[in-house]
């Protein structure tokens, strides 16, 4: 707008803020530019509302980005919302089932309280009567019989922890030794294996590799443990026949049938003895029976010729039967002995037999004792024979 | 002589027999049932129709009865010792038992002792005291002896009662395995469980409310009568090179007096 100059600066300016103005103002070109009040108002409006319409265009393209932010944000947040709603029912139900769960606490924490003074009670009675009884069974007493037993499953719990309980107190008693030393097998079995000899191996002999290896007993660790420890036994010896050594087994029936036999037929050996003396006896009589008739004979023969002496062996020998030369000079033998004959040597030093006279006759202590030993063989009897001459016999057998 | 072929028909009538066995008693049961002690009465009637010659000969052969029974070391039953060697002198009974332990005791210094009232076991013992020490004769003995003797201290000296897997594994420490055969012993578990239990050296028990099923071992009816304890500690002493006295529970159970030691047996049985 180079047109106007300084004149129109005002104009000019009015113009540049009123672009409508100038338009106007040419157009009345021709009045008197007068400036109405009206036309300024009108101007205003119309500036006014050309500006609301700037302003809400750029308002509008200003918001245009805002908006969806805006909207995700409304979204974000009413998610967040909602979750956190959730949160909070959770929550309230957690903390209910807390409550609930201290409930029960609170009510197994008296559970296990009473329990163990149950336990503790048990312990004490236990110790009591370990320090009282020594072998005995124990018989626990005291057990508070006045238990509230709310469900089944208490009592069984109850009766379990009851009969654990003895067997502990049992074993714990046998095990205990309330004054002295305890025994400990361990130290027991070390001190019996050196006792036995024990050699040990020693790692690496024979590829043996177990640190606890056993070693070797010598063969006879038993038998000297077994020596050792007879003393400790009252037992009676084994009994043994001394015949012989056999297994013992077998004769303990034998023994029991031999002595069935032995019972009845010892009574039938008692009678024997007695008809066995009688036969000895009448032995004896055979002998004296003999000896009497050889006396008989030997008087007979001297009588009937009392000058000539009888020779011995004329009147011993008999010619057919050496066997009964033998015995006719055991029994004459008899007679010398008795003192009932006599036996000499006539001049030619040849045996002769004479009965002793009924007044002679001598005890056998008073007269010097003479010992003659007469032998005969078969062969020697031949001879005799021979040489005699004999042919019957003087001795008659019976 | 005679007379005590008639002997049978007598005695079963004379000594009232009550067989009170029930159907499922065994024969020696039912054996020992008929035999009711003979009263004194019986007794004097019954010896008075014998000649002392056959009750001389009848104790003698009881004596012998004995003597070869208990070189296995079992027990004695009265029901066999009536059924095969008393016999028709079952009315005198008591009196033969009576000569028969005069015997023993004079003849062989033995002590015969019923270690079962109930069942009517015997067995022989030795009256002497047990020398104090090694016994000076070293004849040969029987090596199971050593066993015996170590499960029966081990016992004593753990109080009367001791669980069998003690017993084991001390014995394995020991080298006796009863899981494998042992040169000496065989089957150790046998002759532990089976042997000397018969013999009545040791008792076998079941422990109730065990699973697996455990026994306990206690001392027997026979080692009760004929094993010193007094000795058992003064060879623990020895060997541990401890005074036996500071084992004191186990010597105040030693030295207790004789006739309370029946008491062991627990009122269980």
């Amino acid at each position: 707008m180079s047109k106007g100059g300084r004149i129109g600066k005002t104009q000019q300016r009015m113009t540049d803020s009123f672009p409508g103005l100038e338009d106007k103002q040419k157009m009345s070109s021709t009045g008197p530019t007068q400036l109405t009040a009206e036309m300024l108002v009108i101007e205003l409006q119309k500036l006014s509302e050309s500006l609301k319409e700037d302003f809400n265009a750029a308002l509008s393209e200003a918001m245009a980005p805002i908006l969806p932010t805006l909207e995700s944000i409304t979204n974000t947040v009413a998610t967040h919302t909602a979750t956190i709603s959730q949160i909070e029912s959770t929550l309230s139900s957690h903390s209910d089932d807390i409550v609930s769960l201290q409930q029960d606490v609170a009510t197994l924490k008296n559970q296990l309280a009473s329990v163990s003074d149950d336990n503790s009670a048990l312990h004490a009675t236990v110790e009591d009567l370990i320090s009282r009884s020594k072998r005995q069974n124990l018989r626990v007493v005291g057990i508070p019989e006045d238990m509230e037993v709310r469900q089944p499953r208490e009592a069984a719990l109850d009766a379990q922890l009851l009969v654990v309980t003895t067997d502990l107190g049992n074993e714990k008693a046998s095990q205990l030794s309330a004054e002295g030393a305890s025994f400990d097998s361990v130290a027991f079995t070390e001190h019996l294996l050196s006792y036995m000899g024990l050699k040990r191996l020693t790692n690496g002999e024979d590829g043996q590799q177990n640190g606890a290896a056993f070693g070797y007993l010598p063969q006879d660790a038993w038998q000297k443990v077994a020596q050792r420890a007879e003393n400790c036994f009252r037992a009676a010896p084994s009994f043994h026949y001394m015949m012989g050594s056999f297994h013992a087994e077998p004769p303990s029936p034998k023994q029991r049938i031999e002595r069935q036999r032995k019972a009845p037929t010892k009574e039938v050996k008692r009678m024997m003895p007695t008809q066995l003396k009688k036969m000895g006896d009448s032995h004896q009589e055979a002998t004296e029976k003999e000896v009497e008739r050889i006396l008989g004979y030997l008087k007979k023969y001297y009588q009937d010729d009392p000058t000539s002496p009888i020779f011995y062996y004329e009147f011993v020998i008999d010619p057919n039967s050496f066997s009964r030369t033998v015995e006719n000079i055991f029994h004459t033998s008899f007679l010398i002995r008795d003192g009932l004959a006599r036996m000499y040597l006539n001049s030619d030093r040849l045996p002769c037999i004479a009965p002793v006279e009924e007044g002679e006759v001598e005890a056998g202590g008073s007269s010097i004792r003479k010992q003659c030993i007469v032998s005969i063989s078969p062969k020697l009897w031949k001879e005799i024979k021979e040489a005699y001459d004999i042919r019957n016999e003087l001795i008659q057998p019976e | 002589m005679m007379s005590h072929r008639k002997k049978p028909s007598n005695a079963h009538g004379s000594s009232q027999s009550t067989s009170n066995a029930g159907p499922t008693a065994t024969q020696e049961e039912e054996d020992d049932a008929t035999f009711t002690q003979p009263s004194t009465m019986q007794v004097q009637k019954g010896l008075e129709k014998l000649t002392p010659a056959q009750v001389d000969q009848k104790t003698a052969e009881v004596v012998q009865y004995f003597l070869v029974k208990d070189q296995k070391k079992i027990p004695i039953r009265r029901a066999d010792l009536v059924k095969h060697v008393v016999k028709e002198y079952r009315n005198i009974y008591p009196e033969i038992m009576k000569r028969a332990a005069r015997t023993f005791d004079q003849v062989f210094g033995l002590k015969m002792v019923e270690i079962d009232p109930k069942n009517h076991l015997y067995i022989l013992i030795n009256k002497l005291e047990p020398v104090t020490g090694a016994s000076p004769i070293t004849n040969p003995t029987n090596p199971k002896l050593g066993l015996l003797f170590v499960i029966l201290s081990v016992i004593f000296m753990k109080g009367g009662v001791v669980r069998e897997s003690v017993v084991w594994k001390i014995l394995k420490n020991l080298g006796v395995d009863i899981g494998e055969k042992h040169e000496e012993f065989g089957d150790s578990k046998k002759v532990v469980i089976e042997e000397f239990v018969r013999q009545r050296y040791l008792e076998y028990v079941r422990i109730p409310h065990t699973e697996p099923v455990e026994h306990q071992f206690r001392w027997g009816q026979r080692a009760e009568v004929e094993v010193s304890k007094p000795n058992i500690l003064l060879f623990m002493g020895a060997l541990h090179g401890q005074e036996p006295q500071s084992w004191s529970q186990q010597y105040q159970e030693a030295h207790r007096a004789p006739n309370s030691s029946q008491s062991g047996t627990s009122s269980q049985r």
